[in-house]
């Protein structure tokens, strides 16, 4: 599942040890989501879409 | 793009401190149960060989959590990817055991014996897993 979250990361100057930190998880564990490696769980899915101020529909990527 | 929400953060920003040193403790714990059984046994190269390694598992542990994200996140348990990381770490080492048992209790079956003790903790597994099946099913 394809999703934005590097480009919106990108778009607010954070690194992913910044977004880590305000979510409450790892750098590794954004870096991973990023990457497409690691499918968050709906709690964080939403935690990050609401960060961003967006829905998870527009961050994830469902159909890719 | 709209602005940031304040609130986003899916845990605390420190886990408990029962959380933190829950690892670090059980090791002392085993490394103390070392040394009691290691004494009444009269086997000093395990009670205080097995004390100063798990001494030194807790310390290391702790260290490595200062420097490590993986380490730091199975100390926390706040990381969401690391505890699933710990939770598949944990079956692979369970099924390699329970398929070690299985083949030591071959193995003793072929010798001639009864196949004690891994009869009974390949047992053990099995009611283990059918008693967790039915826990988990009721609550999930």
């Amino acid at each position: 599942m394809k999703n934005v979250v590097k480009q919106l990361r990108g778009a607010r100057g954070l690194s992913q040890a910044d977004l880590g930190s305000e979510l409450g998880v790892s750098r590794q564990t954004i870096n991973s989501i990023e990457t497409g490696k690691y499918l968050p769980s709906l709690p964080l899915a939403i935690a990050l879409a609401r960060f961003f101020g967006e829905t998870v529909e527009e961050v994830f990527d469902v159909e890719a | 793009m709209s602005k940031p929400e304040t609130d986003t953060s899916t845990t605390s920003n420190r886990a408990p401190v029962t959380t933190r040193w829950a690892i670090p403790g059980v090791a002392v714990l085993a490394g103390l149960a070392y040394l009691v059984v290691g004494l009444v046994g009269d086997n000093y190269p395990l009670a205080f060989g097995g004390l100063g390694l798990m001494l030194s598992i807790a310390v290391g542990f702790v260290v490595l959590a200062r420097y490590s994200e993986t380490f730091a996140g199975l100390r926390d348990r706040r990381d969401e990817r690391i505890n699933a990381l710990d939770a598949g770490a944990t079956l692979f080492a369970g099924m390699v055991l329970l398929v070690a048992v299985l083949v030591m209790f071959l193995v003793e079956i072929a010798q001639g014996r009864d196949g004690m003790p891994y009869s009974a903790l390949g047992a053990l597994s099995g009611v283990s897993y059918v008693v967790a099946l039915v826990w988990l099913r009721f609550r999930r």
